[in-house]
């Protein structure tokens, strides 16, 4: 990104860079979304080099990217964010909550930003004044509002080890004596001395590179710099190289530059806050020359004792100086980005190539085994290698969980302090896999149940303390995998459900609810329509609107959700969904000659019926009683108009489905089993059928088509 | 759609390939470009109230194609399923849809000259979905636009706007 920035910033304007905006969308979001990550689990007391590295270049990379694609307004603030996150990764600054608070706040504003300029620069504009204005205060050291002051560059120590480490990161280039130099570097002149900026860039993302400041000029063309240095003058202009041509520069020895130094010396008094700005990228600081007016002190020490001296003092400046291999930012190099249709491309043809193999193993039963053994064992292998394929082709669809849980954190956050609550979150099973379609269907739902345990579960820290629980209130979110389904749990150790409340409230509201109902069935109230028995609206919940949409959404995706609660102590909420939408278990049944697939979720149970069970209603209709209960009867032959070829054959057989919480019997004539069915869309090259949710293929190759439960249960109230 | 404009668009366009095809007693020919293959009949599975010409969807290599008998649709006499029975399977903007012909003749590349634009006639379909009548020899081809029909209201293939 760093280059692309840099090339950028010369000849960005030449053509046309529009075609990778939505790339950089994307790894702006997920840049985004990796740093406000890094930042909620910040340590804050003893920060670790490698986090406060990731979080500036994740800062960086956005910088880098909106500078090139003209998105100003994203670039200045995230240069403000990385001007902060600079001094923090020097230890200049102790990272301290406000800082934490104003990074995130900057986050979310970049993210609106750019979402301003995906959608075309419409809607409001943005202000981030306010922002870049807390952040310049932090970076200057002062807290705004607040006490303390902590810059840790008074102390002049902080500072040698701050420089010094240079020639224990150095191995990366070839030193030649391992003592820093003092040298002047002139660049141009140039057409574009913009370019040669792009050098203290160099300076600052080689570690161990050393330091660099801007010397006055005379000819605005050219540049020039001070540079202390452990590299020979053939490895610098090999690294200039890549940013302007070999004769343009010109390396002298550090005797005019010494000259410039004792005459800035008074000037290196001001401390570390001026070395700390010549680092940054665009701080033409009138302070710089005082840069490297702080490590003449480390020059004179031999190297193995600096290294040593860093070491104690300092230790973490060394855990920065291990292979960058192990960085965030190299794992990223090991995946890669794919089209989702591609995917699903490849979903189809392992799909077909199963069938086929399917079928060739139908065909060669017959074979005699002899005759034809090589024959009979490469099928047989053909049969292992195909199985494999499949699960491997399908496990690509399969992302952990941890992509929605790391949403939370920051939510909860920003909830809790909003509450004035104390609110622990603990995440497990992250690893658990689930389908990206499905993934992203659950988050919305999620957060509904998350947000409503820190409203309404989790109580004031007061009320807390007062029954005995501890201060922090705790909320769980965990996922599993149970048989074919994924299991996710939003439990909260706060105070419950209510029955009474809960029963007084649907007596209020009209619904038919009686003393003696199961808890099960009360905590179901909950999911009523507008159902809410918070004291209080606030904007976060209470208004009864969600919970109905969170049950029916994962009733959409064929889930379901289960509640378990004890008054006092807390509740858990487990949603239940099928690994993924592509396949589902179904239940095949046969009318007539035909096949029709029920999902297996929603099937009750299945009977023999009798006459006598079936009474038929003044317009036609059909009831069963089924127990104590009628329910309608809905002849599958009869609306899907299955010709009759065999009259001996009749239905005679019910399945009970029930759907959006009403049941009805489906008449059928037998019971074909139970299978993992793959979901195939019907409208990509037909239209929608009524009563039929998609269609999926059978072993033997033919169609059948998936009955969609709820239309049929909606058109048996109607 | 004027007769005198459609004739001219084939004008300007040159000569093209065609795809004949028979059913019954006539003889059609659609772009070849729209084809994407040829096969054998197989039972489709059938999907209620869906019209007569509909005769369900079938399995395509994992994609779910419905089949249009195109001998039903232009009310043929006849409309037999046999080993001869072909399918044609086309791909019309990024929808794949099958149609039942009695047989498929060949491909023939007709001349813009060779096109005549088709008189108004009475006939099962629209007469805009005709490009026009092209002569071989002795015989004539019916030139469907085969796009226009299959997106037709009537074909009901693609949900109607409510």
């Amino acid at each position: 990104m760093a280059e692309t920035y840099q090339e950028g910033s010369g000849s960005g304007a030449d053509f046309d860079l529009s075609q990778f905006y939505q790339i950089f969308f994307e790894e702006a979001g997920e840049n985004l979304d990796q740093m406000e990550q890094m930042l909620l689990n910040l340590d804050l007391a003893s920060a670790n080099d490698e986090e406060l590295n990731g979080i500036f270049r994740c800062a960086h990379s956005i910088k880098g990217g909106s500078a090139t694609f003209g998105f100003a307004d994203v670039a200045e603030l995230t240069h403000q964010m990385e001007s902060l996150l600079d001094r923090l990764r020097r230890h200049e600054l102790q990272p301290i909550p406000q800082m934490v608070d104003v990074l995130l706040e900057s986050a979310d504003a970049s993210r609106s930003l750019l979402a301003r300029h995906q959608a075309g620069e419409q809607g409001e504009a943005i202000s981030t004044t306010d922002l870049v204005l807390r952040i310049s205060e932090l970076v200057a050291g002062r807290v705004p509002g607040g006490a303390a002051p902590a810059p840790l560059a008074q102390a002049p120590a902080p500072v040698v080890a701050a420089a010094a480490p240079a020639p224990a990161f150095a191995p990366a280039l070839t030193v030649s004596a391992g003592q820093p130099r003092q040298l002047q570097i002139q660049i141009g002149p140039l057409e574009r001395p913009e370019q040669a900026d792009a050098i203290k860039e160099l300076f600052r993302d080689i570690p161990g590179l050393g330091s660099i400041s801007d010397l006055p000029t005379s000819d605005p063309a050219t540049r020039r710099f001070a540079v202390e240095t452990t590299s020979t003058n053939d490895d610098l202009l090999d690294l200039f190289a890549f940013h302007v041509a070999k004769e343009q520069v010109s390396i002298s020895d550090g005797l005019t530059a010494g000259v410039s130094l004792s005459a800035a010396a008074p000037q290196a008094g001001q401390g570390g806050d001026a070395a700390g700005l010549s680092y940054g990228f665009f701080h033409d600081a009138p302070g710089a020359p005082g840069a490297p007016g702080a490590p003449t002190e480390a020059a004179a020490v031999p190297v193995a004792a600096v290294s040593a001296a860093a070491g104690a003092k300092a230790p973490v400046p060394k855990a920065a100086a291990e292979p960058r291999a192990q960085s965030p930012a190299q794992m990223e190099s090991t995946t890669i980005r794919v089209a989702v249709n591609k995917v699903d491309q490849l979903i189809n043809l392992v799909g077909e190539l199963v069938i086929t193999q399917a079928m060739l193993a139908q065909n060669s039963r017959g074979l005699d085994a002899g005759a034809y053994q090589q024959l009979l064992a490469g099928l047989a292998d053909l049969d292992r290698n195909t199985r494999d394929l499949q699960e491997s082709v399908m496990s690509i669809r399969m992302i952990p969980m941890s992509i929605v849980f790391s949403r939370f954190p920051r939510m909860l956050r920003d909830l809790a302090n909003k509450l004035g609550k104390k609110v622990d979150f603990v995440t497990l099973g992250e690893a658990t896999e689930l389908d990206k379609g499905l993934v992203e269907k659950i988050t919305d739902p999620l957060t509904h149940l998350v947000r409503n345990s820190c409203d309404h579960g989790i109580e004031m820290p007061a009320e807390r303390l007062a029954k005995g629980k501890p201060e922090h209130g705790t909320i769980t979110l965990s996922a599993s995998h149970q048989g074919g389904s994924i299991v996710i749990e939003v439990r909260d150790d706060g105070k419950g459900l209510s029955r009474e409340k809960i029963l007084r409230k649907a007596l209020e509201r009209g619904l038919d609810v009686s003393e003696h109902m199961s808890d099960a069935d009360v905590w179901q109230l909950i999911f009523a329509p507008g159902f809410s028995t918070a004291e209080v609206v606030t904007d976060v919940s209470g208004r009864g609107v969600g919970l109905d949409v969170v049950k029916r959404n994962i009733a959409a995706l064929n889930g379901s959700v289960e509640i378990d609660s004890a008054e006092g102590y807390g509740m858990r909420v487990s949603v239940r969904l099928p690994l993924t939408l592509a396949i589902m278990d179904g239940m095949s049944v046969g009318v007539g000659d035909e096949v029709y697939i029920l999902p297996l979720s929603s099937v009750v149970e299945s009977f023999q019926v009798n006459a006598e069970d079936v009474s038929t209603v003044a317009q036609g209709s059909q009831l069963v009683k089924v127990r104590d209960e009628y329910m309608p009867v809905i002849a599958l032959e009869k609306i899907f108009q299955v010709p009759r070829l065999d009259p001996s054959k009749s239905s005679s057989i019910m399945v009970v489905v029930e759907a959006d919480g009403s049941r009805v019997a489906l008449l059928v004539d037998e019971l074909l089993g139970q299978h993992q069915v793959v979901v195939k869309n019907l409208e990509s090259n037909y239209r929608k059928v009524p009563n039929v949710s998609g269609a999926t293929i059978l072993g033997d190759g033919t169609v059948a088509l998936i009955l969609d439960t709820g239309g049929l249960v909606r058109r048996a109230r109607h | 759609m004027s007769v005198m404009k459609k004739a001219e668009e084939i004008t300007a366009s040159g000569a093209r390939e065609y795809l004949t095809f028979r059913l019954d007693q006539e003889e059609y020919g659609i772009d070849i470009l729209k084809v994407q293959e040829i096969r054998g009949y197989e039972p489709p599975t059938r999907i209620a109230n869906a019209p007569e010409f509909i005769k369900g969807v079938v399995n395509l290599r994992g994609t779910i194609v419905p089949i249009v008998d195109m001998r039903i649709r232009f009310n043929c006499a006849q409309a037999d399923y046999n080993t001869f029975t072909v399918v044609i399977i086309l791909n019309l903007h990024q929808r794949v849809v099958g149609i039942v012909v009695d047989s498929v003749s060949d491909v023939m590349e007709l001349a813009s000259g060779s096109v005549r634009a088709a008189p108004d006639i009475e006939s099962a379909i629209d007469n805009s979905c005709i490009i026009g009548l092209g002569s071989v020899g002795e015989r004539m081809l019916i030139l469907l636009d085969i796009e226009k029909l299959m997106s037709s209201v009537e074909m009901g293939l693609v949900a109607v706007d409510e």
